[in-house]
């Protein structure tokens, strides 16, 4: 009888505590209120973006001191917060209100409970495009930490709800025998259907997958400078453009960016995936060639290209990084015959040395109309330069501007277009100069981005509590297919095979 | 009837109560300040994101139980009380599921004793480039096992009439004996493990918890109590003391500097110097806050958050002006329970640049900050005072001063004299006139530079004479002499770092005493 009572009193006490922890939050508007001239202090800042149709609700965290609730009224829906001032939005009704605003403004009005009465905020809009987003974006989270590395992996999230898929872990705790890194996942024109992916250290080697299959490939000869590195599939071909980079990264002492990443060598390869061969697209000892990205018909190749004069020597490292702040990269292109497989000379696409820049990414909209790049003071890996902003070229009328309204003070960086040209998701340090996160920006018929906001998170608070940065934001149209387990598989069991290379 | 003794009729009480009592004298004492310095670098909080990079690996679960009961380490004697109520009950319920005989009852002792001994010879691995909740949660899941097995045999006892122990019968002399002898075994053994195997384990985190309470006195006073203790962390919390207390040209040699290894292991499990163990502490305190940010990262990377890396990175960003950054760690911080002071320390600089400027040990560590960039890798060994040896250019003359002592401590004379040049004209402190002196032969310009030096040449050539004998035999000699010349700078450019000089006399500086550390 003791015994059971107990059992008993321990399951009551549980219940009662899991029950105590189940506060409701306000579910109506309020029916008096004082409206005030301030706007509501809310993150992440969503005010006045545009956003897709099929986005994931847009959770916010509303502060205001004294406070102890909140409603925030998005057009019919209504969305409450305890103090903690973090909405919750209904998946169902945020779905259905999209729909119906498709191509319209939506206003949010933010109240806050005050000790004085409620009171409600400035309006903002939420502008509805009327084209969708793609479904998923992949990215590597990783720390912002420079050297070293253990937990890490590529996962894919559903932009319309906030799942969010591993596609590859590596091990979870140290381990000489496996440790390594992942990075550079590519896909074939915005499908799942052909992807890769790097492996570094243990195990390495480059993970090629075609639908539902999978292998490891490794690309080594005495004539190329290091493994592949930035990756870009050919869009409708078996085909993949490397680049090779012997890279280095140092870190300042006193100066307003914490680390510089150098390439000291860099060339162009072409990887045929049938054939399992290699061979260089361009290989110089006065250039620095490297983020190859085809045109959406396959026809050119644009890359990035420094001008290094230096002949390689022992001593190139020293020179190169002692020069970090001088080596700026140009945009080129260079055409493709697809039947042959040959290239021909490269042609000039941005010339932003001549003005004392630096670009990197280059990235074709799927109409062929703009190419997108990172621009800054110098060097390629501008992820790390306050001064990294996005811009693009109209290759009509070789016109090129910043994303005024997309950029930031920090850095921009890694960009990817969605399939139908009409958003751009990237990485930006902006919230906190550390840790980058993805923003994705409405890329209009005109060419002009609209304001970016924040990939929608179910708590607002995760990106404050991540510590975790988020690389190479790839937007695709579907789901990844390959298991984890077969993935883990490749990596973990199976020997890269070594591709040729053909002179 | 014969009368039983009533030490003998509570023998259980009197035991439990003698172990209770060693065991948290052990786990609060003993054991309090290392413990202390495990729950700085640990980290636990209510939020899936922050706590995912533990939750996800093997055990993972079972460490957050252990950091748990860690937590409790915040206070050293609440700590050791958890710890010495769990070692007791451990013991109990062995005992209770073992039904002992009286004769065997001291064996219920035996896991407890095994698990002290186990967390003395782990070490400063407790928590360096190690999981800090493991110990406790072995502890945990030991105390959880035997609960769950004490259950099924109380279940079991209660259906069966005839289950038979033997708890009840009283105690005899034998059996006080059997108890009292493990007792002695079971805390002498990790006692005698941490005294022998990790001297400088108590010592050391007594330091980082008297530099947590920004006792920089204290701090140095522990290092000179331990003075002829030999190892890198202690040299290095405790140059960090004279940082702040101004004294760091005065008091730098008085402790021994000739580095004895420490049983450490990094994260393959291989033996390591421990540099990791300070880097980050001692480029803070050198002004070097990139590099200290760029190791906090780092350490974050491969440990995940910790209070002290949390707290560096709040105190990086706030010195850099980032304001965002800041309020994100001390965000993170908030979620830890008992960091409420520190948070509201630095809260008050979050957006006030002159508050920051204001920081009293801010100030001072901006003093020696570097005024022109460079690149990390060009900076020089050791990693602390080290990266001043090529500063050429300071904000203060606190900064000549690092890069003179510095260049004194790796025995870079050239590079020591150079910076010397400044200092023409005026009255050399004690070290630094202590290092000039040694160069005089080499260099007799120095004495019309300085010529303040008499006094100071006199008292080297008496050395000089004192030593002749024992110069011969400088390894065989150092340690004997160290009572005699602690503090003398001329002992340690001959007598100490003999070690590592002669690593690096091979490598590089083949004449001269050149390239310590």
């Amino acid at each position: 009888m003791k015994r059971s009572s107990f059992f008993i009193t321990t399951t009551l006490f549980i219940a009662v505590l899991a029950m105590s922890s189940c506060s409701g939050r306000p579910k109506s508007v309020p029916t008096a209120f004082t409206d005030v001239t301030d706007s509501a202090m809310i993150f992440p800042d969503y005010r006045d973006v545009t956003i897709p149709p099929n986005i994931a609700p847009m959770n916010i965290k509303v502060s205001d001191d004294g406070a102890t609730e909140f409603v925030v009224e998005i057009g019919s829906l209504v969305a409450g917060a305890t103090a903690d001032g973090k909405t919750d939005i209904d998946s169902t009704a945020w779905r259905q209100l999209l729909e119906q605003n498709k191509g319209k403004d939506i206003a949010v009005h933010v109240y806050a409970h005050r000790p004085a009465g409620w009171v409600r905020f400035l309006p903002y809009t939420l502008h509805v495009a009327e084209e969708p987003i793609d479904g998923f974006l992949s990215y590597r989270l990783i720390e912002p930490g420079y050297e070293l590395y253990r937990q890490l992996g590529l996962y894919q999230r559903n932009l319309s709800n906030f799942d969010e898929a591993v596609i590859y872990e590596n091990n979870r705790s140290f381990s000489d025998k496996d440790n390594h890194c992942v990075n550079c996942h590519n896909f074939q024109n915005y499908s799942t259907d052909r992807m890769l992916f790097h492996v570094r250290a243990a195990h390495g080697g480059t993970v090629i997958i075609e639908g539902n299959e999978a292998h490891k490939i490794a690309i080594k000869h005495d004539s190329i400078i290091a493994a592949g590195v930035y990756p870009s599939w050919h869009p409708t071909q078996a085909l993949v453009a490397f680049s090779t980079n012997s890279t280095g990264q140092v870190f300042h002492m006193f100066h307003k960016e914490k680390i510089e990443v150098l390439d000291m060598a860099s060339d162009l390869l072409l990887y045929d995936v049938e054939k399992n061969s290699v061979r260089h697209i361009l290989r110089s000892s006065d250039a620095l060639e490297t983020f190859p990205c085809w045109a959406p018909d396959g026809s050119r190749l644009y890359y990035c290209s420094a001008r290094c004069n230096e002949a390689r020597a022992d001593s190139l490292i020293l020179r190169t990084v002692a020069k970090y702040d001088s080596l700026l990269y140009d945009i080129y292109s260079i055409p493709f015959d697809a039947a042959t497989r040959t290239f021909g000379e490269p042609r000039l696409e941005v010339d932003a040395s001549a003005s004392g820049h630096s670009t990197s990414v280059p990235r074709i909209s799927p109409d062929g109309k703009y190419l997108l790049y990172t621009q800054g003071d110098y060097g390629q890996f501008h992820i790390w330069h306050h001064s990294a902003d996005l811009w693009v070229k109209r290759l009509a009328n070789s016109d090129s501007y910043p994303l005024t309204a997309a950029n930031s003070a920090e850095a921009e960086s890694f960009h990817s277009w969605s399939s139908n040209g009409r958003w751009i998701a990237f990485a930006s340090r902006r919230l906190d100069a550390a840790y980058s996160r993805v923003f994705i920006a409405y890329f209009d018929r005109d060419g002009r981005a609209h304001k970016a906001f924040l990939l929608p998170q179910r708590d607002p608070d995760f990106n404050t509590m991540l510590l975790k940065s988020f690389n190479v934001p790839e937007l695709t149209k579907d789901a990844v297919k390959i298991s984890t387990e077969k993935l883990n598989h490749i990596v973990y069991d199976t020997e890269a095979e070594l591709a040729s290379y053909e002179e | 009837m014969k009368q039983v003794p009533f030490i003998n009729s509570h023998y259980r009480t009197f035991a439990y109560a003698l172990l209770f009592a060693l065991a948290w004298t052990w786990a609060s004492w003993w054991m309090g300040d290392i413990y202390r310095i495990t729950y700085e670098n640990s980290y636990l909080a209510a939020d899936s994101t922050l706590m995912h990079f533990l939750w996800q690996q093997s055990f993972g679960s079972l460490w957050i139980a252990g950091r748990a009961l860690l937590l409790l380490y915040r206070w050293p004697l609440l700590g050791g009380l958890a710890v010495a109520l769990l070692l007791t009950a451990a013991t109990w319920l062995v005992g209770y599921c073992l039904r002992l005989r009286p004769r065997w009852r001291w064996l219920s002792l035996l896991p407890a004793g095994a698990w002290m001994a186990w967390v003395a010879w782990t070490g400063l691995n407790l928590y360096y480039e190690s999981e800090p909740g493991r110990t406790l949660g072995i502890l945990l899941l030991g105390v959880l096992v035997c609960a769950i097995d004490a259950f099924i045999i109380w279940t079991f006892k209660s259906r069966s009439a005839n289950h038979k122990h033997h708890s009840g019968a009283p105690a005899t002399v034998g059996t006080w004996v059997s108890t009292v002898a493990t007792l002695v075994v079971c805390f002498g053994v990790p006692v005698a493990i941490t005294h022998v195997r990790h001297p400088y384990a108590r010592p050391l985190t007594h330091m980082q918890v008297q530099m947590l309470n920004e006792d920089w006195e204290g701090m140095s006073q522990t290092a000179r109590d331990h003075a002829s203790l030999s190892y890198r962390p202690l040299a290095a919390y405790y140059a960090i003391a004279l940082v702040h207390t101004g004294r760091l040209a005065d008091d730098l040699f008085d402790i021994r500097l000739d580095f004895d290894s420490l049983h450490v292991v990094n994260y393959s499990g291989e033996p390591d110097v421990g540099s990791n163990y300070y880097i980050i502490d001692c480029n803070y305190a050198a002004g070097l806050f990139r590099s200290a940010e760029h190791k906090a990262v780092e350490r974050m990377t491969m440990e995940g958050p910790s209070l002290a890396t949390l707290k560096h990175l709040t105190r990086l960003a706030l010195l850099d002006h980032n304001w965002p950054l800041a309020r994100k760690y001390l965000s993170i911080l908030g979620r830890a329970p008992f960091e409420g002071a520190f948070i509201e320390r630095y809260s008050a600089m979050l957006d006030s640049p002159e508050r920051v400027a204001a920081d009293p040990e801010f100030a001072l560590l901006r003093q020696t900050e570097p005024v022109m960039d460079n690149f990390e890798s060009y900076f020089e060994q050791p990693v602390f005072l080290g990266y001043n040896c090529v500063l050429m250019a300071g904000r203060s003359a606190t900064a000549l001063q690092h890069s003179l002592l510095a260049n004194l401590y790796s025995k870079r004379m050239p590079a020591f004299l150079e910076r010397c040049q400044a200092l023409m004209g005026s009255t050399p402190q004690k070290t630094i006139a202590e290092g000039l002196v040694t160069q005089v032969k080499k260099n007799p310009a120095i004495v019309q530079a300085f010529p303040q030096l008499q006094m100071t040449a006199q008292m080297y050539t008496g050395f000089l004479r004192n030593v002749a004998t024992e110069m011969k035999d400088r390894p065989r000699y150092a340690r004997q002499l160290f009572d005699s010349y602690k503090g003398y700078y001329p002992y340690y450019y001959f007598f100490g770092n003999l070690k590592a000089t002669r690593k690096s006399d091979k490598k590089e500086h083949a004449s001269s005493n050149a390239g310590v550390n």
